[in-house]
């Protein structure tokens, strides 16, 4: 995984780079404070044009790892390469990126147009220029009635808006969005989250955003780093990440899941049984998987790839019987909760697809959960 | 209790502070328009004191003094104080940072005898050593700011460190380098933070007599020194006069910028709730 850096050379790995596919590259970056590591040697590479997501819990190294990459944070080792260009040892002011925070950090003693003029200011454009782009981003983020005003006499999403505009006025080559949407209401941000990606995208800028919100991170990025205690566990599209789960703690960080522990007991080309001391009947995948028998590992499948009913599934396998503990309604559908009798729980999903449906099941009534054999994923760590 | 003896009970609370706090301003407010000599003697209303004062060269030549050492006090304050606070504040961990912040805040705690003693002491061996010592108004001057930058670092500082990090760093991130930021963000947002730091270190140089006294040499007697070896020969309606023009002065000012504040701040709650109702 990790490159070889060599000194001497503008760029040693120039020589087997495709296209623009690591136009960001973060090479074994760790950074250290008093000890502690918040990021642990981690490599990455992030395409041109892409929206790319750290997502991770608080105190996993996302936030310190962006800071890194806006010259915030100075990384205790490693390099950081944008278009070619060695990033290290240049100050946040000479960095082609900018970044939006999220506070917004508008600075309350100017006006909108001041506020996007900033930047544009201090790269010492002429006056009619500063002020034709300013015209424009304030056009692109649907704020030209707005200009004349300080930031106070603005809402949430429209501060949101002009500090969008503000940090992509230089036209940099990574926008950085730290938690774009943590100080806007729940309404809001699902508008919003749209109306970003719309405009990322218009103006083809490559954008590295950090999320602890799985949702948002999914809606808005084309892909997505799932990070946890300074490491990147897995890298992958929203539907790699929810889908292939790679490990217990990507599978449970994303979504819900249901989980259990078992042993491999047949190991084929072409299927993998499962068998685990929670559940009466076998786990039967199909497909291949690569382990060994009586290897330990988990099996985790998702609420709504369950099926859940009264009658007993046909099926040698994958299947489970127990009683309705807990019905929570969401509107679009139910989640059951079904315990076992050895106690385990199991959730499963119910489409509420016809008014009152769901009333044919109900509390304490016994039911079978089952799912098909290629609706979970077994993961060895 | 009762809610109504309840509420009678905390008025007279209210009242017995506001007494212990004013009734003695307002008795000395009150006998600087007595036409008598004596004091504590009422005999009639007067402007006669008032009159007095202002034909008192020394006394005027006094306030002249100290109004330009407390202008020029507290401008040096102000400018070594918000160094001292971005030190403390901005510059990160160094070796020596607790004992630099313990220094730095000493004088709030260090007796003024001390401090005009110590400050008399160091002139004096600069003489012996050197042969230049700052003389009147200078030597006044730098003792004052050395007492007064201590005030203004804890109000700068604690001002730096509730503001949001982020604003500089997205001055920086923008293109803005350190000095920039400082000069275009910084200054800027902290601005009423000086302001009352200034005015604080105005009034503290307005009115100190002990350091004052230490180091002053002729010619440089400041208004607070004049008073205290005034009133030391007898006490003066005139000094009354003179308290109580600086009373209006400072209370009016105190208004003023009570009102612009309130103004602002409703303004503001105004323009916010706009905001709000608008999307």
């Amino acid at each position: 995984m990790a490159a070889e850096v060599s000194s001497g050379t503008k760029d040693p790995a120039r020589a087997d780079k495709v296209g623009a596919d690591d136009y960001l590259r973060i090479v074994d970056i760790r950074k250290e404070f008093d000890g502690f590591v918040a990021v642990d040697d981690t490599t990455l590479s992030v395409r041109q044009g892409e929206i790319f997501a750290l997502l991770g819990g608080s105190g996993c190294g996302k936030s310190t790892l962006l800071r890194c990459l806006g010259g915030f944070e100075k990384p205790t080792a490693g390099k950081i390469y944008l278009d070619d260009q060695e990033m290290n040892d240049l100050p946040p002011y000479e960095r082609p990126i900018n970044m939006m925070f999220q506070s917004y950090a508008l600075f309350p003693h100017m006006t909108v147009e001041q506020n996007i003029a900033f930047g544009l200011k201090q790269d010492g454009h002429k006056r009619d220029a500063i002020a034709r782009r300013v015209d424009e981003m304030l056009t692109i983020v649907q704020m030209t009635k707005f200009g004349k005003r300080k930031p106070h006499q603005l809402s949430g999403g429209q501060q949101q808006r002009v500090a969008l505009a503000r940090s992509l006025a230089k036209s940099p080559k990574l926008l950085l969005l730290d938690e774009p949407m943590g100080a806007l209401d729940k309404k809001l941000r699902s508008q919003m989250q749209l109306e970003l990606v719309n405009i990322i995208e218009k103006l083809g800028v490559t954008c590295v955003m950090v999320t602890h919100d799985q949702e948002e991170a999914m809606t808005m990025a084309h892909r997505i780093a799932l990070m946890d205690s300074g490491r990147i566990r897995q890298v992958g599209t929203p539907d790699e990440i929810y889908e292939q789960p790679t490990s217990r703690f990507a599978a449970e960080f994303i979504g819900s899941v249901n989980m259990v522990n078992g042993r491999i007991e047949e190991d084929m080309a072409d299927y993998v049984t499962i068998r685990s001391p929670k559940l009466e009947h076998l786990i039967h995948i199909g497909h291949g998987v690569s382990g060994f028998e009586g290897q330990e590992v988990s099996f985790a499948v998702r609420p709504e790839k369950l099926s859940i009913g009264k009658t007993e599934p046909t099926q040698p396998h994958n299947k489970a019987e127990g009683i309705i503990e807990d019905i929570a309604y969401f509107g679009s559908h139910s989640v059951y909760h079904v315990r076992l009798a050895n106690g385990t729980k199991f959730m499963a999903n119910f489409a509420n697809m016809q008014r009152w449906a769901s009333e044919s099941l109900t509390w304490n009534d016994k039911v079978w959960v089952s799912w098909g054999e290629n609706a979970g994923v077994v993961l060895t760590s | 209790m009762s809610g109504r003896t309840q509420r009678w009970t905390s008025w007279a609370i209210l009242g017995l502070g506001f007494a212990f706090l004013y009734v003695p301003v307002l008795i000395l407010m009150v006998y600087s328009f007595n036409e008598s000599r004596l004091a504590t003697v009422w005999s009639g209303f007067s402007f006669k004191w008032y009159g007095e004062l202002l034909r008192d060269k020394q006394m005027l030549s006094a306030a002249w003094i100290s109004i330009k050492i407390a202008f020029l006090t507290a401008s040096a304050a102000v400018v070594l104080g918000t160094m001292a606070a971005l030190v403390m504040t901005r510059m990160g961990k160094f070796p020596g940072k607790t004992l630099f912040g313990a220094l730095i805040t000493a004088p709030l705690v260090m007796p003024e005898v001390i401090i005009g003693l110590s400050i008399l002491l160091m002139f004096v061996s600069l003489g012996q050593m050197v042969g230049l010592a700052p003389k009147g108004i200078a030597s006044i001057w730098i003792a004052h700011v050395t007492f007064t930058l201590a005030f203004v670092t804890v109000v700068v500082s604690s001002r730096l460190a509730e503001l949001d990090k982020s604003l500089e760093e997205a001055a920086m991130d923008l293109g803005a380098n350190r000095i920039k930021v400082f000069f275009l963000i910084t200054l800027p947002i902290i601005a009423p933070a000086l302001v009352s730091g200034w005015l604080l270190a105005f009034t503290l140089s307005l009115d100190d007599v002990v350091i004052s006294s230490f180091v002053a040499g002729p010619n440089s007697t400041t208004l607070p020194m004049k008073v205290f070896s005034s009133v030391r020969l007898g006490l003066s309606p005139k000094i009354n006069a003179l308290a109580t023009l600086m009373i209006l002065v400072v209370a009016v000012a105190a208004f003023i910028g009570w009102w612009i504040m309130h103004r602002d701040e409703k303004r503001r709650k105004l323009d916010m709730q706009m905001a709000a109702k608008e999307k």
